[in-house]
């Protein structure tokens, strides 16, 4: 059962309304508004009787229902397109209370990019600084207003309020000529980007800063870290956004002391950097004030000289210990009068100097009650700092290397408050060829990608409706501001919207705007406007709710919930809620039959529960160190909508008989064709199989322990299967069909721009012998969320404890 | 009873070979006797002066303990018995085997009667090369910090090869430059506001953790350990970092902190001095270094701030200092006090080269300085050749190519039980060693008869103390006159690498039954003028000013009273022996000198000149107590000395002014207008030429060896700079006397000092009274 295609309706209530908001301005183009609102139909279905599909999983989100000729243009792209925004209801409730029945999220899941760079994913820009605002509600113009008075105001489709439409409006100032209105982007699109004028600037745009704090200590001469990342950042100068000439980078270094670099401007008499030691902790200072933020157009060769000698620098460092805390002070201090990135790659736990932590971590607390704790902060250093960053627009984000614990959870505050992001590199080793690769490609990501910088997000929506409460990584700077000091081009937040007084239009509208400055110097205004319609009706509410939007803010409850009271509680909790949504369904629409029903739209819903349960950030287990699920809330908390899925629910494909298309491109769209997708689960491996089992994070090449020799050396070029080197691995490009078909499928799979979203991971590939290491083995079972493992229930006895709690 | 002149041949030759000189060559024998003698017995020694006395390679023969005096000219020796008997205890020390073969013609050198002083190169050898840190501030205009780098670079040459080197910058900061650090440059840099301890230093720039990785550990193969440990990153023999000092240097650029107009730069000079202490004290210690600290103004930031930022602010005078009237003046001397207290502990020597138009706290920083024995040099610019020359000349060598400093030495004073000595005046701290010595009263520096002198050089003097134990006369059973004794030893490492103990033993008759006129024939005016003079200027850093110079004339009259022959209350008959005639007229000039009447000059001048008063021997000293002057003109050949009066000063001469601190080249108001006018560049006049030249040439010669480097001045009668000149002469025509002398060609001198004459009549006056 796929969600069908909306369906013609009658909605009576829905007749009078449309009247109302009937176009009487003399819009030439606009076809008469429809007498009739779209409704979706609700196809229940049986969970037990007709078993998800991994596809499922994958679906498209139920069509949002709105009247053809709603918007003050005919264009197709009036509406915000699932990726940008995705609301957990396609239909809203008019009343708080019919949504408090439902049991069901009413959540906006936001991704303002969906790429990490601008070209790969443009939007309409507006660069003639006419920015039209509604008086009242502040709302952007946008393809719903509609205009009155012969086109000379418009009426606010938020909060009805009259605004005179501005002169420019019909004019091109550049080209001294009218312009048809009906063209403006705003007018058309439900995703477009303003050109901010003056008054949207405080200061002069904030240039793009990236200031590097990097471990020079033992751990990090161990791993291989320092020189690595000084030739990564070498290679990639060229490759960080400078079109305006403005970007600036420092270099900081740490172990207990703090080591700044002097980079002379190029063609100086000196051209060498110079180094300055700071072991004086107690309130880091600025040893200089010179060249220790250099602009990288004037000292592109000094940089790259220093980072040269970076390495050799420290080669001899005896230093063990990281005073990382005050360093990002030092930092702090160095970039507050402008703002900036704050880049920390670490290799060991911060045990000097400010924000100094503890090894708390003790294996025989981890699976029990106590664990949570762990996940918290253990110093509140990290919050308060990074509340402080955000105020001066300094975005910290966190690569971690250790091998031992480094307390991910506290760390990962920094990131959390300031719009950053937490990469964590478990055992990392420069020694091992696919660690170095995998940093190199993705940190050479991280540093081309077009971030916005002093950026605010703002949701504004329809008259009666509230944001009531935000997730993801920023600080909520007032009630319904979210600051960001720098704005990544990989993450999703949640807006959770309030009905607070009955909503009496068939639509309401909803409006995000990320007011920024790009990394090219210009103040931009990414406005995102959705239209949803409203229903009074319990079924239509389930009938478009969004079971990947629902989970996705289920993902961002649990974390906060396990946060703060613990996994159990956030493992609970998210039982309940299923439980909770499946005996609403069937109390208030499915009637009662035997079965677990749920609407065609919902049905993937309780195995995405599963798979959340069953995530490393979540399972219950004794056997996952806490460093692991805390980087695994990160992401839990921040990835978008099509990479979360993938990390909870993951990709399984059959590789050994793959169809002949797959692997291959399309014909049609030239696009590499990938296996069909597999239920996670083992029922579904042969012993003499070749499987991949992919999260987004990890990609599992099981091969199966009866694998012909024939199929071992098309793939590995080794017949024997004991001589298959296991684990982290590179495959080889062989010359056969075969393994050039693997690699497309392999290839694809990573392709984030395909599932139309922006991401610097390059997932790890990791050769598993189903007769090999065991640990490794169960490592890439656990990925199979519909088997019983450890202390997770299989798919069957999870749905078989639903039924019983629904059918109670 | 002897003749002067040949009294003073006698010392003279004295001082050439023991490098001494007495106030009395006749010691009293009785505390009463000594007590009337007004000016205390003393000496004023130069351990390190370069004599003709042997250097014995081998270890000194000593008393037995506690004594420790060393086999000298004065011990009886048995040569048969192999015994010697100590004159200091009286105790009898057998001679070692390898003095077997003594007899009385065959005598080693140190029993010698010529050798009362003699000097030991020892076994044991440094702990370390010399070490020289230079502590640069950074807070000067391009051109001074440019000369200055430059006289650094160029002294490296001057280095021998092995001596370890450092280098410390500061301004707002302080940067401890790492450089056996190759990759780059690389240093380590001290906020300025903040007080460090030795300990936090040390942390920070790494030197607590010794051999931090097994493999640093000495294996065969490797070279071992360098000297200083992990300090060795930061002060490398300088054959082995010149490239990096160099570099360091020629890169070093202006404080790069900006700085308003109304602001005077932030400069942590206390903090740089305190680094660089600590620096030498986690890894140096006892092993003789010199922190050269080059300042270019005065500290404006952190602990020993002299004046702070705001430039309205000016800088404390001696008014200010007077009244009271001073900010950050006493938390500042606290400060360098305590560090130089700390740095002498640690046998470390503090050099102040400052090149400022403006003070830069030398006051306050002189505890630093004094304390260990270090130079001061105080210069306008770093530009000037005054300091470049100076600075050359700290790195002087002697015949071995050996710099002329000694490190760390140990000074004791050793007496027959007549004696005591009561304390020493010069650059040295105690080192609180108690013995039958040690007197009961106190003077300078007292308590003990053991010091040390961080910094010691070749001209290094010290003014030592004594009083008189003994409560009767001689000891009639002994044969021939009695003698009282003293032995000077002085240990110390020598820049050639190896410990040296000079030692100096001194013997003079004890004086007959009370009465005896041989004390009075045997003062040294001279010597007892600088003795006395180093006692008022100690006086003066503690007691008030007129309080010190009531005490100078209390005690000249009780002198005059006790030794000049007169008829009570009859001044016309006043008389003084011709080996007392000169001590007034040097108590008169030193009355009037910079060392007493300090508000002519700035704090830091005073402590300047004090500072090197302290240092001098007694020709050196006496020149700077009563400046010299020679008049040329063409009534006779070469410079001729004339009296340091008003009425030297004549239109058709030229007069030399030597003060120490300044030459100074006068011509008079005809020889003035004649040299504008350019005679000397015309034929015929070669004789004006040549009468030009020779102050020139003569002040060339006084330049010579004079450390540090006098101010030379060239100046006409009328000119701005002859004031100078007019403040140092005794003011016998002044603008209150002139009805009575001014004659058409002397200088009227517009002061309401008293002149000589005035003072002697007053002199006179009192001294026959009785009163005093
Ligand atoms: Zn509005
Ligand atoms: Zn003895």
């Amino acid at each position: 059962g796929y969600p069908v295609a909306p369906q013609q309706q009658q909605d009576p209530n829905a007749l009078g309304q449309q009247f109302q908001s009937m176009n009487l301005g003399g819009q030439p183009q606009q076809l008469p508004p429809q007498a009739q609102q779209p409704q979706i139909q609700l196809l229940p279905s049986d969970l037990i009787a007709a078993p998800v599909q991994a596809v499922e999983v994958d679906a498209p989100p139920p069509p949002i229902a709105l009247p053809a000729n709603l918007a003050a243009t005919p264009s197709p792209h009036a509406n915000c397109p699932a990726p940008y925004i995705r609301s957990t209801l396609a239909s809203v409730p008019t009343t708080h209370s019919l949504l408090k029945k439902s049991k069901l999220p009413f959540s906006l899941i936001v991704q303002p990019y969906t790429s990490l760079h601008e070209d790969e994913a443009p939007i309409p820009v507006i660069d003639d600084q006419v920015i039209s605002r509604c008086r009242r509600c502040r709302a952007y113009i946008n393809p719903y207003v509609t205009f009155l008075d012969h086109g000379h105001r418009w009426r606010c489709n938020m909060c009805n309020l009259t605004n005179d439409v501005p002169q420019a409006f019909d004019w091109d100032a550049a080209q001294q000529k009218s312009v048809d209105r009906w063209q403006r982007s705003e007018l058309n699109y439900g995703v477009v980007e303003f050109v901010a004028p003056q008054e949207y600037m405080v200061r002069p745009p904030q240039p793009l800063v990236y200031l590097f704090l990097i471990e020079v200590g033992q751990a990090s001469l161990v791993n291989g870290l320092c020189a690595t990342v000084s030739k990564i950042i070498a290679e990639a100068l060229p490759r960080i956004p400078n079109a305006d000439g403005r970007t600036r980078v420092g270099f900081i270094g740490f172990d207990t002391s703090l080591y700044y670099f002097s980079i002379p401007r190029d063609g100086s008499e000196n051209n060498d950097p110079s180094m300055l030691v700071v072991s004086d902790l107690d309130e880091p200072f600025l040893p200089t004030p010179d060249n220790l933020l250099v602009t990288l157009s004037e000292s592109m060769q000094n940089v790259q000289t220093f980072l040269e000698k970076l390495p050799t620098m420290f080669q001899d460092n005896p230093q063990t210990g990281s005073a990382m805390g005050s360093a990002l002070r030092a930092g702090h201090r160095m970039t507050a009068a402008i703002g900036a990135k704050i880049t920390v790659l670490s290799s060991s736990i911060p045990n000097a100097g400010f924000g100094k932590l503890e090894n708390r971590e003790r294996k025989d607390i981890l699976g029990t009650s106590k664990e949570g704790s762990l996940l918290q902060t253990q110093n509140s250093f990290y919050k308060s700092f990074a509340v402080e960053c955000s105020k001066n627009q300094v975005s910290i984000d966190m690569f971690l290397f250790s091998s031992a614990y480094q307390d991910v959870a506290s760390l990962s505050n920094l990131p959390r408050y300031t719009g950053g992001q937490t990469y964590f590199y478990p055992g990392w080793n420069a020694a091992r060829q696919e660690d170095a690769i995998k940093l190199a490609q993705e940190f050479t990501n991280y540093l081309s990608s077009e971030i916005g910088l002093e950026a605010v997000l703002r949701v504004r929506a329809s008259t009666g409706l509230r944001m009531s409460a935000f997730y993801g990584n920023f600080f909520n700077r007032s009630s319904d501001l979210c600051a960001f000091p720098s704005f990544p081009r990989d993450q999703q937040y949640n807006v959770e919207v309030a009905i607070d007084e009955t909503l009496t239009r068939p639509q309401v509208f909803l409006q995000a705007a990320v007011l920024h400055t790009s990394c090219n110097g210009s103040r931009r205004i990414r406005v995102m406007t959705l239209g949803l319609p409203t229903t009074d009706n319990i079924a239509s509410v389930y009938a478009g709710a969004d079971a990947q939007a629902i989970t996705t803010y289920f993902s961002h409850k649990a974390v906060e919930r396990a946060l703060s009271s613990g996994l159990d509680a956030a493992r609970d909790a998210l039982q309940s809620k299923v439980i909770e949504i499946l005996q609403t369904y069937k109390s208030n629409i499915g009637g009662g039959t035997g079965g677990l029903t749920l609407p065609g739209n919902l049905r993937a819903l309780p195995v995405l529960f599963l798979g959340l349960i069953k995530n490393v950030g979540l399972r219950k287990s004794a056997l996952i160190p806490s460093d692991l699920r805390a980087a695994a809330l990160c992401l839990l908390s921040t990835l978008p909508t099509a990479l979360l899925l993938r990390y909870i629910y993951p990709a399984f494909h059959s590789l050994h008989d793959m169809p002949d298309d797959a692997g291959v491109p399309d014909p049609q769209t030239g696009n590499i064709v990938m296996p069909p997708l597999l239920n996670l689960s083992s029922e579904r491996i042969v012993p003499y199989g070749l499987y991949l089992l992919d999260d987004g994070v990890n990609q599992f090449l099981w091969v199966g322990r009866d694998a012909v020799p024939a199929l071992l050396m098309d793939v590995f070029g080794i017949e024997d299967q004991s001589l298959i080197k296991q684990g982290k691995t590179t495959l080889p490009l062989l010359d056969n069909d075969f393994s050039q078909r693997i690699h497309a499928v392999l290839e694809k799979a990573r392709d984030h721009k395909a599932k139309g979203v922006g991401s610097i991971t390059v997932p790890t590939l990791y050769v598993v012998r189903e007769s090999g290491e065991p640990t490794l083995k169960l490592w890439a079972q656990t990925l199979l969320v519909e088997d019983r493992a450890d202390q997770g229930v299989s798919l069957q006895q999870w749905l078989g404890m639903l039924r019983e709690k629904v059918v109670q | 009873m002897a003749d002067y002149e040949a009294l003073k041949d006698q010392w003279s030759d004295i001082e050439d070979r023991d490098g001494i000189r007495l106030s009395w060559n006749t010691f009293p024998s009785s505390r009463m006797e000594a007590s009337r003698l007004v000016v205390p017995i003393g000496a004023l020694y130069t351990p390190l002066k370069e004599t003709a006395s042997p250097l014995l390679q081998y270890e000194p023969i000593v008393c037995k303990a506690p004594c420790r005096a060393v086999l000298n000219p004065f011990c009886q020796v048995d040569m048969r018995a192999k015994v010697w008997q100590c004159p200091f205890c009286m105790q009898r020390n057998g001679l070692p085997a390898h003095y077997k073969d003594i007899s009385a013609e065959q005598i080693p050198p140190e029993l010698h009667p010529s050798n009362t002083t003699i000097e030991y190169k020892l076994a044991r050898p440094a702990p370390s090369p010399p070490i020289f840190l230079f502590v640069v501030d950074t807070c000067q205009e391009e051109d001074g910090l440019k000369a200055l780098k430059d006289s650094i670079i160029m002294s490296l040459s001057l280095l021998p090869q092995y001596a370890l080197v450092g280098l410390i910058t500061f301004g707002t900061m302080t940067q401890v430059h790492e450089l056996g650090y190759t990759e780059c440059a690389k240093s380590y840099v001290f906020r300025g506001n903040k007080d460090y301890t030795s300990q936090q230093v040390q942390e920070m720039l790494g030197l607590g953790q010794i051999a931090p990785r097994a493999n640093m550990q000495q294996q065969p193969g490797r070279p071992p350990m360098p000297i200083g440990g992990p300090g060795a990153r930061f002060l490398l023999p300088v054959a082995q970092c010149e490239f990096q000092l160099t570099n360091a240097l020629e890169q070093l650029q202006k404080d790069p902190w900006p700085v308003a107009n109304d602001k005077r730069a932030l400069r942590c000079t206390g903090v740089a001095l305190s680094v660089a202490a600590g620096l030498l004290e986690t890894s140096f210690k006892n092993m003789g270094s010199r922190i050269m600290l080059f300042s270019g103004g005065p500290a404006t930031e952190g602990p020993g701030m002299v004046v702070g930022p705001e430039l309205r602010e000016p800088i404390r005078s001696h008014h200010d200092i007077d009244r009271d009237n001073i900010k950050y003046y006493k938390k500042a001397l606290k400060f360098y006090d305590t560090l130089a207290k700390r740095i002498a502990h640690n046998g470390h020597i503090v050099d102040i080269f400052a090149g400022c138009l403006d003070q830069v706290g030398l006051l306050e920083m002189k505890g630093l300085v004094n304390s260990t024995g270090g130079h001061m040099v105080l210069t306008d610019s770093f530009t000037s050749s005054m300091y470049k020359q100076s600075f050359a000349r700290v790195f002087n060598k002697d015949e071995d190519d050996n710099l002329l400093m000694g490190f760390n030495a140990d000074f004791e004073v050793l007496t027959t039980k007549e004696l005591k000595v009561t304390g020493l005046i010069g650059h040295a701290v105690s080192s609180n060693k108690k013995s039958s010595s040690v007197g009961e009263t106190e003077c300078g520096i007292g308590n003990t008869c053991l010091w040390k002198m961080c910094g010691i050089n070749p001209e290094s003097s010290y003014g030592v103390y004594f009083e008189i134990a003994g409560q009767g006369g001689p000891n009639q059973l002994a044969a021939g006159p009695q003698k009282g004794m003293m032995q000077f030893l002085t240990y110390y490492q020598h820049s050639a690498g190896n410990f040296h103990l000079r030692v100096t033993t001194v013997a003079r008759n004890l004086s007959g039954p009370s009465g005896d006129p041989a004390i009075a024939q045997s003062f040294d005016q001279e010597a007892a003028a600088v003795l006395m003079s180093r006692i008022a200027v100690f006086k003066a850093e503690v007691d008030d000013g007129p309080d010190v110079l009531r005490w100078v004339d209390r005690m000249l009259i009780r002198l005059c009273a006790r030794f000049a022959e007169y008829r009570k209350d009859d001044p016309s008959s006043f008389r003084l022996e011709k080996n007392f005639t000169l001590y007034p007229q040097f108590m008169f000039h030193l009355r009037r000198s910079q060392f007493l009447q300090v508000f002519n000059n700035s704090p830091d001048e005073t402590a300047f000149y004090r500072h090197v008063l302290n240092h001098e021997d007694v020709s050196n000293s006496l020149i700077m107590i009563q400046p010299t002057l020679d008049s040329y003109g063409f009534d006779h050949e070469g410079g001729q000395p004339v009296l340091l009066d008003s009425s030297s000063i004549q239109s058709e001469t030229v007069l030399l002014l030597d003060t120490f601190f300044h030459i100074l080249i006068f011509h008079g108001e005809t020889m003035a207008e004649w040299r504008k006018a350019g005679y000397q560049e015309q034929e015929g006049y070669e004789n004006f030429a040549a009468l030009l030249d020779a102050p020139k040439g003569d002040a060339r010669d006084l330049i010579q060896d004079r450390f540090p480097l006098p101010r030379f001045i060239v100046c006409d009668a009328g000119g701005s700079q002859a004031r100078f000149l007019l403040s140092k002469l005794n003011p016998s025509t002044t603008h209150t006397s002139q009805g009575q002398y001014g004659g058409a060609s002397a200088q009227t001198i517009f002061t309401d000092d008293v002149s000589l004459q005035t003072f002697m009549d007053h002199l006179m006056k009192l001294a026959v009274s009785g009163t005093s």
